[in-house]
């Protein structure tokens, strides 16, 4: 299969802090590729080396065979970025943001136009076209952002987080999308801390924590790997005092988690545990709800491979790794 | 051949392409009305009213203090602002080279102050009826000034920040050390020597000179020398600001 990015051993360090520690990957040509992980984990480092916005300290980063190192000229004018803060000049109308892209690409005259209309229909902004970008709202912004970075109808799209802080509808439109240009051919480089994302969106995702790879392949596979992950889920009627902690000690379960009105119970024997579980609820008198068995999420499986207890309500998600100091090799 | 001739145009295009863009979103920002529109009438003023002037050579102070102030003014506040708001890596990524990035943002500096200046230009001759001895030399004089200023605001627009606050206070220290220095205010014949040596090393001292030159016919240095200095001294000032975008770029601005 061919690559569209090519990394080995990228590394950089901040003064002796080590955000991204010898990392290695391909992403093969018109996928979408996730890559995830918590906050400060390296993600938008790395990303902003791949789209040559920050230097290495060490490896190699080939883009549709072009070492950035050597000369970046070729892979930028096949490159598209749309960060995570919507960077669009707000002084400019939807329109000017767009011809000023055009004109920074070098989009042909004759093509200017036309290829902004089309964007601008295509992500709803036609009739938007002269209302400068500061009277437009985040998830507005976020679709120009990602206009401005197709118009030149690049080969690969690099997103940092593109739907954070969207409301449901917006999200949904971004997500529609990314799949919508991917199948018009368009290799995505996805960065993002949302799992759910990922799974939806992602051939392929890789798990960056501490700077460091932990896992890297489709989303159904890494499921696989992660058996012990899997749960049952059980809502009673009326929960009495405790009763979390008599479902921790039932036989076979690893962890109980309240998940709203329900509990989840890990194990990594599922069809013994619902056994256990109607035991239990006979015993004590508790009228079951619902019962269900779950097999691992994806998030299961990031919570797992980063280090945050699975299924607890207060998992810490803030910035662990990011003040990791290892010793810089001389 | 071609198709460097091709990136060279494709160059060139995405420079004025940044300028242009700068210029239209820049010019009504309240920092640069203050310190690129504002400051050198208000300098010019300050200095000269109720003192001792020709009309010619009051013209020649007032275009050498717009070309200095309005062009060193617009590269401290646009490139932190644009690396703040995140619109900076837009351009980084973009395909031209560093340098072209950087002509890009010295020609908006050149733009206002070539502006400014020829509305300062214009009040001189409405209303001091001043007429110009050199226009060729004049247009040099603003053309050259602009650019080798421009360049100068665009070293500390180049300081690996996103806020322009930490910016302005030595670009201004610098832009005022210059100023006080220079020939503006006290014309060059009428330094000690070891003022005027001093006065030698400020590129604003060879603008006020060519000035005097085209205005009033009457400057110290060779018009040559004044031009190819500032020439010269623009040319200089990129050094700083293309190692300083490189060092930007290692530690993530």
């Amino acid at each position: 299969m061919e690559n569209a990015i090519e990394v080995r051993e990228l590394s950089k360090y901040y003064g002796d802090l080590l955000a991204v520690d010898h990392i290695s990957f391909d992403v093969h040509k018109g996928e979408v590729f996730g890559f995830l992980g918590p906050n400060g984990a390296g993600k938008t480092t790395t990303q902003r080396m791949l789209t040559t916005l920050l230097e290495p300290s060490g490896g190699q980063i080939v883009i549709f065979g072009h070492d950035l190192a050597l000369d970046s000229y070729p892979v930028k004018r096949r490159i598209g970025l749309v960060p995570e803060e919507s960077n669009v000049y707000t002084e400019l109308t939807a329109w000017g943001n767009l011809m000023f892209t055009a004109r920074l690409y070098r989009v042909p005259r004759s093509e200017r136009g036309s290829r902004a209309r089309e964007l601008l229909e295509m992500f709803g902004l036609w009739e938007k076209r002269d209302v400068k970008a500061e009277n437009f709202s985040k998830g507005m912004r976020r679709r120009l952002s990602i206009a401005m970075a197709i118009i030149h109808r690049p080969d690969l799209l690099f997103l940092d987080e593109p739907t954070s802080g969207l409301d449901a509808q917006s999200t949904r439109a971004i997500r529609a999308l990314i799949r919508q240009l991917n199948s018009e051919g368009t290799t995505i480089f996805l960065t993002t801390h949302q799992i759910e994302e990922a799974n939806l969106l992602c051939d392929r995702v890789a798990i960056i924590n501490h700077g460091r790879l932990a896992a890297i392949d489709t989303p159904e596979k890494l499921k696989q790997a992660f058996r012990k992950v899997q749960s049952v889920e059980v809502a009673f009627e009326h929960g009495p005092e405790g009763i979390g902690k008599k479902l921790e000690a039932l036989s076979g379960v690893t962890t109980a988690a309240k998940m709203g009105d329900k509990w989840r119970l890990y194990t990594e024997d599922p069809s013994v545990l619902l056994e256990h579980v109607i035991e239990f609820a006979r015993q004590n008198d508790l009228r079951i709800v619902s019962l269900s068995t779950l097999g691992p999420s994806l998030e299961d499986v990031f919570l797992e491979i980063t280090g945050q207890k699975v299924g607890t309500v207060m998992y810490r998600t803030g910035n662990e790794g990011a003040g990791r100091r290892r010793r810089k090799r001389r | 051949m071609n198709k460097l001739l091709q990136r060279v145009g494709d160059e060139a295009a995405q420079a004025w392409t940044v300028a242009s863009k700068d210029i239209r979103v820049y010019y009504l920002r309240p920092g640069m009305i203050m310190f690129g529109f504002l400051m050198p009438f208000f300098m010019f003023f300050s200095f000269s009213v109720k003192r001792e002037m020709a009309a010619a050579q009051g013209i020649a102070r007032l275009m050498a203090l717009t070309t200095f102030f309005t062009a060193a003014a617009a590269g401290p506040f646009i490139v932190p602002l644009e690396r703040r708001i995140g619109t900076y890596d837009r351009l980084l990524a973009a395909p031209m080279s560093l340098i072209t990035l950087l002509l890009g943002k010295i020609a908006v500096g050149a733009f206002f102050a070539i502006a400014v200046s020829v509305v300062s230009l214009a009040i001189g001759m409405a209303v001091f009826g001043v007429s110009i001895v050199n226009p060729a030399l004049l247009a040099g004089g603003v053309l050259l000034g602009a650019f080798a200023f421009s360049a100068l605001g665009l070293i500390f627009g180049s300081i690996p920040t996103r806020n322009p606050g930490d910016v302005q206070m030595p670009s201004t220290l610098l832009r005022w050390g210059l100023l006080f220095i220079s020939g503006v205010f006290i014309p060059l014949q009428e330094m000690g020597s070891v003022a005027r040596a001093i006065a030698y090393l400020s590129p604003l001292t060879y603008a006020q000179d060519l000035m005097n030159h085209a205005v009033s016919g009457s400057g110290l240095i060779a018009p040559w020398l004044d031009m190819a200095v500032l020439l010269a001294s623009g040319v200089l000032f990129l050094v700083p600001s293309i190692w300083m975008h490189r060092r930007a770029r290692k530690l993530g601005f």
